[in-house]
């Protein structure tokens, strides 16, 4: 093989890896949480009490982190498929922890009650701080699944 | 006959009392989409944690909603629209204070499907907005249903499409609201 050839050889193999790359960088989907490790492990209530105590100091520590919030179920909104397991520790309608179950993963909070300690893991997409006076502010996560690891 | 009558007007009066308490409606988990059609590629993104308030008395409506919990198919384009289009990490929520304004028109307490026009504040990547949108409300079983579908400007919300992109992205994009309520029990 002449000096010639091995160069473009060379050449068409690092466009070839280029543009693997490129393909699979504007095709990647958001991963399945189930196999990422948490970044934080919290308690539901102080989670929220983080939140409410100063929300742009939490909203920095925890963008874009992977949390598993450990907590008791209040309420499980099943709406067209999709499951949002509420979690806190009082069941009043208060501040609490609501997690948008994973689409793949939206069966597995059916069986949950009222009550339950369960923890659950998910992406945190922030703080709605409640303006009406009548909901009560909530930490939002989705992407979640069933358990802590 | 007398007894009866003040007991049915008890009974009225107690159901008008439970009648009158449940002039709010709220959701937390509403839906909210968007679609912008570009020359490529048409982007589209879900939201299913809209939270929304309706007092039916006063026409008074509000909706909250955060960036980051906007789904895309395409992990990257995710992150492109939270990092460089509507900043969220500088703007982390969108909301909506508005008025249906042919509110005497809709009758809550009566099943049916009602045209409603609202008026309010949109605010986006932290510009607010004055918009009229049209929409509906569907009572079913006591519940309004809304449902909304209008278009916006990237423009007059301040978010730039970036020169490379500029061809192949709309500055037109079209959002669907669709939020079963249930009654705010205070």
């Amino acid at each position: 093989m002449s000096k010639k050839q091995a160069i473009i050889i060379s050449i068409l193999l690092v466009l070839a890896a280029v543009a693997i790359y490129v393909y699979r960088e504007y095709n990647r989907t958001n991963k399945d949480l189930a196999t990422v490790a948490p970044d934080y492990t919290v308690q539901a209530t102080a989670l929220v009490n983080e939140f409410l105590a100063n929300d742009s100091v939490a909203y920095n520590k925890y963008r874009n982190k992977i949390l598993a919030v450990q907590g008791m179920v209040k309420a499980v909104d099943n709406v067209d498929g999709d499951c949002t397991v509420v979690l806190g520790d009082t069941m009043e309608l208060s501040s609490s922890v609501r997690c948008l179950l994973d689409s793949a993963h939206a069966a597995t909070g059916a069986g949950f009650k009222r009550g339950n300690q369960v923890t659950i893991k998910g992406a945190i997409t922030g703080f709605k701080k409640d303006d009406t006076g009548l909901l009560g502010s909530d930490v939002e996560l989705n992407r979640c699944v069933i358990g802590g690891e | 006959m007398k007894k009866r009558v003040i007991g049915l007007t008890s009974v009225w009066v107690l159901l008008s009392v439970l009648v009158t308490a449940q002039d709010k409606f709220f959701t937390k988990n509403g839906k909210i989409s968007f679609v912008s059609k570009g020359n490529i590629e048409t982007i589209t993104a879900k939201h299913k944690g809209i939270t929304a308030v309706v007092d039916s008395k006063s026409g008074a409506v509000q909706f909250a909603v955060l960036m980051k919990g906007f789904e895309f198919a395409k992990a990257l384009m995710q992150e492109h629209f939270n990092e460089n289009y509507v900043e969220s990490d500088k703007y982390p929520k969108a909301d909506f204070k508005g008025q249906v304004t042919n509110n005497s028109e809709v009758n809550y307490a009566q099943d049916g499907s009602y045209n409603a026009k609202v008026k309010g504040t949109l605010t986006i990547h932290g510009v607010s907005k004055e918009v009229e949108v049209p929409g509906k409300i569907t009572v079913k079983s006591g519940k309004p249903q809304l449902n909304a579908d209008f278009n916006i400007l990237l423009s007059d919300y301040n978010i730039k499409i970036p020169a490379v992109v500029k061809e192949n992205i709309s500055n037109t994009v079209t959002i669907t609201v669709d939020c079963a309520l249930e009654p705010l029990k205070n």
